[in-house]
């Protein structure tokens, strides 16, 4: 059965011949007090804390992470310093498939997009001098993020600090692998499975950790449109509440430490509205569907980065005002924490230069702007509003008919997401094609010659002094040990127990990533996509 | 834009771990949409096994799409593995993140093009038909000699001409002893991994094995995303197996009008199975009767297809059933309906190809006939 994708806003008006002026008539039937609330009370609309950023501003949390674990941890230590309040890592390639930095598929890739970690050892050198009970960190990675959430419970350990201190994020959220970034290793379900044993692990142990950051970012960087990022990302976020419920946990137990990914596009009351309508959608699930008691449960919390997929390698110094209105989108729309990207990120990692003046970026929004001393500053907008219920109800409309589909899951087998996706992206390229959407420097004001700013080079010397450092490993570790984890680890994958016990005992055995992914794929067997288009 | 008389054919490929493929997906579709024939072998692919594919499919133009920064190390490897086998008249083009820098060191190594996340669709689509022009398909008559010497690049230019209307100029292509197996199902029941796992079966028997998988052409625009193969590929390329996507060309039923005589000059050629995946068209697919000696239908669990078991068509056809995808709830109960519907008489089996389990009596099951 082949299921036509909801046309959406975009599609069906196209670009207006005339700016719509909104006014009263547009907000018919509309009550503020159902449909906005107070800041800090249901449907959270206008924000989840009674005085935003008035109270605490957001995190600035800039992803960083590349070449070898001392490289990123030097880069962790000079963002500390100049007033970064958490740390964000990036993983290389490899890492992000599961695979160890001597593995054949990861020639020219370590260190090459992010920081290469096969082993505890590694993990260990990426933290040195940095107090797990101090900072916050979150982790981007997926397939294999249960393995390193146990290496970072071991890092910890070794500084004396136990799991319940430890504060952070594992972006963990599988499901939009299969949608879009393509990151996956195992089927979907036992995929699925795998996360909420580390949803079940962190309830039960660390309770400050946020387990899942359910992420809307590479969905809308593959090409969905605002209305299917938001609508797929609470999809998910249903998925992974309901496979917790049903493994016997509490939704209050564990809802509050879900939190949210969402990309900053550059529509920019679009983006707004996004984010408005994301936390009245979720409030609405969480209390109504779910039946989750605290209010705590209720709250959509996100972190927001600038869409990458907007910046151009051409005149890369425009990319700056880019993501600086990306990230004025970002803070109205009431995020928790912002990432916003360095300008060169299409022709490499970030130079240090780039990434201080991204992080620049926020630090004149929040202390020079004034926007942080209002709450929802547009609430009320006639225009705002009208678009703020027009996204939920597209939202809600394409979240029925994943339900109508038997949900996430099942969509996914039909291969639902991925043809929605493709198609948003061929109409936007054909609106860029015709000259309906115009970039910048790319279809208009166009310049020919070099880029001249100065970018980052990785050098091959970071693979081979770590596939080095991992060939000695595996030479030096206790052999028997070794072998033992991880019998214990297929073991427990076969019985379907709870695995973050046997990845932690393999984690302390020196198992390194790509042998930890190898005994589950035994198990759980390996994916080959679903259906493409 | 001129039209030649039939559609471009273009191999569309990402090499590497980079799972990036908006641009390839989004370009696929369009060039689809465009009136040319895409061959797209999907992710986590190795330049040997592209250039393989390239091979066996004969297509016009080879385009790469990477973002992964890696092109001075992939490019070169490319074009060493064309020159290795021999088809260094297939022209090969880049995308991606591609510094300007590296451009006319790239074009210079040999490339035809390459194009920038600034380059038009449309831009893209004229200089391909501009290639694809300038690669001409071999008369059947200009590679008999090679096809009687077991060169596959002839097997595969003697398929172009017979889909491009070549006749075969009286030539007859001998005739072999090849097992002819139509494999059918409704989309997503997951044909192509299917066969992928059973063709690799009955390699390791040490059998000669040719798939050739059929996918739907647009009736107007002539174009096709034929995406089968991406299932059937792995890294490393068998060169015992012969894989080739052919466009249904409007045939009806699904069916290529050319699978008739290209299955004949498959069967020449001395390969021992030939594997026919054709779209599920479902109940109405029953042509592919005519051209198969047996029929295997796939099924997956909860598929709604219960309903077509008493149904005439598909399922009167088919020899035997395989319940794919068994790893997925239902399988259970859809095994139970559809024993109750077609009886014991007829082989039905379990299969899952995620977790590599039940192919093998399959396998045992197309080894043994006769």
């Amino acid at each position: 059965m082949s299921v036509q994708p909801y046309e959406g806003r975009k599609a069906k008006s196209g670009t207006p011949k005339e700016p719509p002026c909104a006014g009263p008539d547009d907000l018919n039937g509309f009550d503020p007090v159902l449909a906005l609330g107070d800041p800090g009370s249901f449907p959270f609309t206008r924000g989840i804390h009674r005085t935003m950023y008035g109270g605490r501003l957001w995190t600035m949390r800039q992803f960083a992470g590349f070449g070898s674990a001392d490289d990123t941890n030097q880069r962790f230590k000079y963002l500390l310093s100049h007033g970064q309040t958490g740390l964000s890592t990036a993983f290389d390639l490899p890492t992000l498939m599961g695979r160890d930095s001597d593995d054949p598929l990861s020639l020219g890739e370590v260190g090459r997009c992010g920081v290469a970690i096969s082993s505890l050892a590694d993990m260990r050198r990426l933290f040195v001098g940095i107090n797990l009970a101090e900072v916050s960190t979150s982790m981007t990675i997926n397939a294999p993020a249960a393995i390193l959430l146990a290496f970072y419970i071991c890092v910890a350990e070794e500084q004396g600090v136990s799991p319940d201190k430890l504060r952070g994020t594992l972006q963990n959220d599988i499901l939009k692998e299969f949608h879009a970034q393509n990151e996956y290793v195992f089927p979907p379900r036992p995929s699925v499975n795998l996360v909420i044993d580390t949803i079940e692990y962190c309830t039960h142990h660390m309770p400050q950790w946020n387990t899942v950051s359910i992420s809307g970012y590479h969905i809308r960087e593959a090409g969905a449109t605002a209305a299917q990022e938001l609508a797929f990302t609470l999809a998910d976020g249903v998925c992974y509440t309901k496979k917790s419920i049903e493994r016997g946990l509490d939704v209050d137990a564990f809802a509050q430490r879900l939190s949210f990914f969402f990309d900053v596009h550059n529509d920019f009351f679009e983006e707004i509205a996004k984010l408005r309508a994301s936390r009245r959608i979720w409030s609405k699930l969480m209390r109504d569907r779910f039946h989750a008691q605290q209010e705590r449960s209720w709250m959509l919390r996100m972190h927001c980065q600038t869409a990458g997929v907007t910046l151009t390698e051409q005149q890369p110094m425009n990319n700056l005002i880019r993501v600086a209105y990306q990230a004025l989108a970002a803070v109205l729309g009431g995020t928790q924490s912002l990432h916003t990207n360095s300008m060169d990120e299409t022709l490499a990692l970030p130079s240090e230069l780039a990434a201080k003046l991204a992080l620049r970026t926020q630090q004149i929004l929040a202390h020079e702007t004034h926007v942080t001393q209002a709450v929802d500053p547009l609430g009320g907008s006639y225009f705002v509003e009208k678009m703020t219920n027009e996204i939920e109800e597209e939202a809600w409309a394409i979240l029925d008919e994943i339900d109508a589909m038997g949900g996430v899951l099942a969509a996914v087998d039909r291969g639902y997401f991925r043809r929605c996706i493709t198609e948003s992206a061929q109409a936007e390229q054909r609106r860029i094609d015709q000259g309906e959407q115009k970039v910048v420097g790319v279809t208009d004001f166009v310049e020919k010659g070099p880029v001249d700013i100065p970018i980052l080079q990785i050098t091959q010397e970071t693979e081979d002094v770590q596939v080095a450092g991992l060939k000695e490993l595996k030479r030096t570790r206790d052999a028997g040990r070794h072998a033992a984890a991880l019998d214990r680890l297929r073991e427990d994958a076969r019985k379907g127990v709870n695995v973050m016990p046997a990845l932690i005992d393999a984690a302390k055995a020196d198992a390194t990533v790509g042998e930890m992914m190898d005994t589950m794929k035994g198990v759980f067997g390996a994916y080959d996509g679903g259906p493409e288009w | 834009m001129s039209k030649t008389k039939y559609p471009p054919r273009v191999l569309l490929a990402k090499i590497g771990l980079d799972g990036h493929d908006r641009g390839v997906k989004v370009l696929a579709r369009s060039f689809r949409d465009a009136g040319i024939e895409v061959i797209y072998t999907g992710l986590w692919q190795t330049c040997e096994a592209t250039m393989h594919a390239a091979l066996q499919e004969d297509v016009d133009v080879v385009g790469v799409s990477l973002l992964s920064a890696a092109h001075m190390t992939v490019m070169p490897e490319m074009l060493r593995y064309r020159k290795e086998m021999g088809i260094e008249h297939i022209p090969v083009v880049l995308g991606g993140i591609v510094p300007e820098a590296d451009h006319p060191k790239l074009l210079e190594m040999g490339l035809a093009a390459v194009f920038n996340p600034g380059s038009s669709v449309d831009s893209i689509i004229v200089k391909l038909r501009e290639l694809a022009a300038g690669h001409a398909s071999a008369r059947i008559g200009d590679v008999r000699t090679g096809y009687e010497q077991g060169d596959m690049r002839a097997l595969a230019k003697i398929i172009t001409a017979i889909q491009r209307g070549d006749a075969l100029d009286g030539w007859d292509p001998p005739t072999g002893n090849a097992r002819v197996i139509g494999i059918t199902g409704a989309p997503g029941v997951g044909k192509s991994s299917f066969i992928g796992r059973l063709a690799k079966r009955l390699r390791l028997r040490d059998r000669r094995v040719a798939v050739l998988a059929i996918d739907p052409s647009s009736p107007i625009t002539g174009g096709a995303l034929l995406g089968d193969r991406l299932r059937m590929m792995s890294g490393e390329p068998d060169y015992g197996l012969f894989i080739r996507s052919l466009s249904s060309g409007g045939g009806a039923g699904g069916l290529s009008p050319a699978a008739p005589a290209v299955l004949k000059v498959l069967d020449g050629f001395g390969f021992d199975f030939i594997l026919v995946e054709t779209v599920g068209a479902g109940q109405g697919d029953v042509s592919v009767r005519e051209l198969v000696d047996h029929t295997l239908l796939l099924l997956m669990p909860d598929s709604g297809d219960s309903v077509q078991f008493s149904k005439a068509g598909i399922v009167e056809i088919a020899n035997a059933f395989v319940i794919n995808k068994c790893d997925l709830p239902g399988a259970d109960s859809t095994h139970a309906q559809l024993l109750s519907s077609v009886g014991e008489d007829r082989p039905i089996w379990k299969a899952s190809t995620i977790r590599d389990e039940g192919i093998d009596a399959v396998a045992d099951w197309v080894a043994a006939l006769q």
